[in-house]
């Protein structure tokens, strides 16, 4: 386990794809917040005021997240965003499931004809979380820019 | 290290915090900034924004907002808010005629179903775009009117 935790190829493979996995994701829901809102809106969690500030903040915070990721600065910061925004996805999608809410998911993309709610979602997510989590536990790879600033900066 | 992570967390929210408010602000897209003025729609130049059922039960008890129902004909025919009008997403331009009756600065308040759709945003982003100044869109749509039996029609009105 502690191999696999401080393999840095591992860990750049994990960092470049749910850096960019996030990146993606992040930017349908920031050219339309409104449908954002909407989809988040449908889970009927939360009053409409928490829907808005939710559809304003957390798409940007997905994105900064992937990025952080991607090039391995604020790395654990990334990750622990990530695993606490996907602990709160799944959490929503089963509450969903349960309550028989027959709802679009809004998770990768606001189009809702790209796919409903269920156990599968469910899957996704919490395989997103696991490499997450991974990525919060393992040794920052000699692969990031705060490794390759350091780096240049020893040279000097 | 989870302190560390903690911290690199906080630091990330609040940029993504700053930037959100930023970005929506600037942009207009109907969050922070419009929402404060759901309480007096009528009185400016509003991009579409969300409102809740009792916002938009007191529009109607008013009379003073157009409801448009933007699901299927088929569905629209099978039930809606009483007095609503059906402007299909889809048929938007078939229905230019119609639309063109509407003052530019009516109240409109935009409905799908509420459950899954996304019609009504696309609609109300239309309107707001072709000059309609005061739109809002009914956030739970006709599924939550209907379960909170409100007046409702099965014929165009």
């Amino acid at each position: 386990m502690k191999d696999l935790l401080s393999n840095p190829y591992l860990s750049l493979l994990t960092r470049a794809f749910l850096g960019s996995f996030f990146i993606v994701i992040s930017i349908d829901k920031i050219a339309d917040p409104l449908a954002f809102a909407q989809s988040v809106g449908n889970y009927k969690l939360l009053p409409l005021p928490a829907v808005l500030v939710i559809a304003t903040v957390l798409p940007w915070l997905e994105l900064l997240a992937g990025l952080a990721i991607l090039f391995g600065v604020v790395q654990r910061g990334g990750s622990l965003l990530l695993c606490l925004m996907l602990g709160v996805f799944t959490l929503a999608v089963v509450l969903a499931l349960f309550r028989g809410l027959d709802i679009s998911c809004g998770c990768f993309t606001q189009d809702p004809s790209a796919g409903k709610i269920g156990w599968m979602k469910v899957a996704e997510n919490g395989s997103l979380f696991l490499l997450s989590l991974f990525l919060l536990f393992s040794k920052p790879g000699k692969f990031t820019l705060e490794s390759f600033i350091r780096e240049t900066a020893d040279t000097r | 290290m989870m302190r560390q992570a903690l911290r690199e967390a906080a630091v990330l929210f609040f940029f993504a915090a700053a930037l959100g408010s930023l970005y929506t602000a600037s942009t207009g897209k109907g969050m922070f900034a419009d929402t404060a003025g759901v309480s007096s729609p009528l009185s400016g130049n509003h991009a579409p924004v969300l409102i809740p059922l009792d916002e938009a039960r007191g529009f109607f008890d008013s009379g003073e907002a157009l409801f448009i129902d933007a699901r299927h004909e088929f569905d629209y025919k099978l039930g809606h808010i009483k007095g609503a009008m059906n402007i299909p997403l889809q048929e938007l331009d078939e229905r230019k005629e119609l639309i063109s009756a509407i003052a530019k600065d009516k109240l409109l308040i935009i409905y799908c179903d509420g459950a899954e759709c996304n019609s009504s945003i696309e609609l109300s982003s239309k309107l707001f775009q072709s000059g309609y100044s005061n739109v809002r869109i009914f956030f739970g749509g006709w599924r939550e009117w209907e379960a909170a039996g409100l007046p409702i029609a099965q014929s165009q009105d």
